[in-house]
């Protein structure tokens, strides 16, 4: 049985400026991974990036990134990431580094993870919040995802509301 | 679940800078993290010792680690270019501000001493040329059977390309050396931007020459272990401490039992004792 195998890298991109993150989409992100490879590993990068890699979700008010690599190169490829250090999208170029937080073997286990990242980000909000009207958004959030037992994503808008 | 530590945030005299970057270790699941100052003595000039910011009004409150509840633990090194033997004294009385002490030598004569008896924690490479000097595997033996650890830091690299260069060669030239062993991964990061995560870090050493697990232990257990062998620095053989009776343990997690009017047997189990079990 031939099956191809690969390899989703959930990887959140982190800026000192949230604002600057909403300008984000796939097509600069995949510009940029194929960039930095390029540098990092020249004509044989690639190559790598051209077939096999892709972008497969990006959400601009969280900063997460699902990255695809086939399963034979994806350490390679993954060991040039750390070397972004902007993400030009719609002619601006947004200071920011990604940073790797799951590797998994299908979108769903990613999925799985992030849920539950996500669930524990909302509680690492809850002392910063300044407001007790905030305090209790973030608290009927967290109550939301520990009672429903979804398994597609639960996007949160709140998200934009952290540091 | 590994505790993951950063040995080398670069103090550049920006505090609020600082304090992002600090944050940002914490965001990324760093549990250490230490504040680099290097000094480098001028010969013409007699600059004195920096004299390191006490981390209470430095960074206040302490953000806390991503993935623990705990907040993050912030030490003070010092790092010495030396390109003279007068450059590095050993007991000196302004080294005991500092938790951590690193050398990056220039000689290879200098090199030979600090590897076998200069009382320092890390040794650094030179990120911005070749290494001037060759060695062998004598004295990197002797480093590792003494407990001091080699340091590579990454955030030149990322800065500039002909530094990446040069940082991956003297990092793969000492690695087939070492085998791996004993090599601890640093950021060097000036600002937040800088620093990366701890699992890309791994993935990173691999450009290093470092295997996965080499690579994994440059961040994790050298690190701690370079952490100990500091603290036991400050005791006598590692068993013994002294400390003053008001002295501010802000930013160390030292568990201090002043010990004169409890029995031996009933103290509680400092850290020094962890240090000889390790």
């Amino acid at each position: 049985m031939v099956r191809v195998k690969s390899r989703y890298l959930l990887c959140e991109v982190n800026v000192t400026d949230r604002n600057q993150l909403l300008q984000l989409d796939d097509r600069a992100v995949s510009a940029s991974v194929k960039d930095v490879v390029q540098r990092m590993y020249g004509d044989y990068g690639a190559a790598l990036c051209s077939f096999g890699f892709s972008v497969k979700y990006v959400n601009a008010v969280s900063g997460i990134v699902f990255l695809r690599f086939p399963k034979k190169c994806y350490k390679r490829l993954w060991s040039a990431l750390p070397f972004i250090t902007s993400i030009e999208a719609r002619g601006k170029k947004i200071q920011c580094f990604l940073n790797c937080i799951y590797v998994g073997g299908t979108i769903r286990t990613c999925q799985k993870f992030l849920i539950r990242y996500n669930a524990h980000q909302l509680r690492r909000m809850l002392p910063k919040c300044k407001s007790e009207e905030e305090k209790h958004k973030v608290q009927q959030a967290i109550l939301d995802c520990c009672l429903t037992a979804r398994t597609d994503e639960s996007e949160d808008p709140l998200e934009s509301e952290e540091d | 679940m590994a505790e993951f530590m950063d040995l080398n945030l670069t103090f550049s005299g920006d505090k609020a800078e600082l304090r992002k970057l600090v944050d940002t270790a914490a965001h990324l699941g760093y549990s250490t993290v230490a504040i680099n100052y290097v000094f480098e003595p001028n010969p013409k000039k007699k600059t004195p010792v920096p004299i390191p910011v006490p981390v209470a009004k430095l960074v206040h409150p302490l953000p806390v680690v991503q993935g623990c509840s705990r907040p993050i633990r912030i030490l003070n090194r010092l790092t010495i270019m030396m390109s003279d033997p007068s450059h590095y004294r050993a007991s000196s009385p302004e080294y005991k501000h500092f938790d951590l002490l690193a050398v990056q030598p220039n000689t290879d004569k200098l090199f030979l001493s600090a590897c076998m008896t200069y009382d320092v924690d890390l040794i650094c490479f030179s990120v911005s040329d070749r290494l001037p000097f060759f060695y062998k595997r004598a004295p990197v033996h002797g480093a590792m059977e003494r407990g001091v650890a080699f340091e590579v830091s990454y955030a030149a690299g990322i800065r500039d390309s002909t530094r990446r260069r040069y940082t991956m060669a003297n990092a793969m030239f000492h690695s087939d050396i070492c085998k791996g062993k004993n090599m601890v991964v640093s950021s060097g990061a000036e600002r937040a931007l800088e620093i990366r995560g701890p699992y890309d870090v791994m993935n990173l050493s691999q450009l290093f020459g470092l295997t996965e697990r080499h690579g994994k232990d440059a961040v994790t257990t050298n690190c701690r272990r370079v952490v100990l062998h500091a603290e036991s620095r400050k005791t006598a053989g590692g068993i013994i401490r002294t400390f003053r009776r008001d002295e501010a343990t802000v930013g160390t997690s030292t568990v201090d039992t002043s010990g004169e009017d409890c029995p031996a047997a009933k103290r509680a189990k400092t850290q020094d004792d962890q240090a000889i079990e390790a």
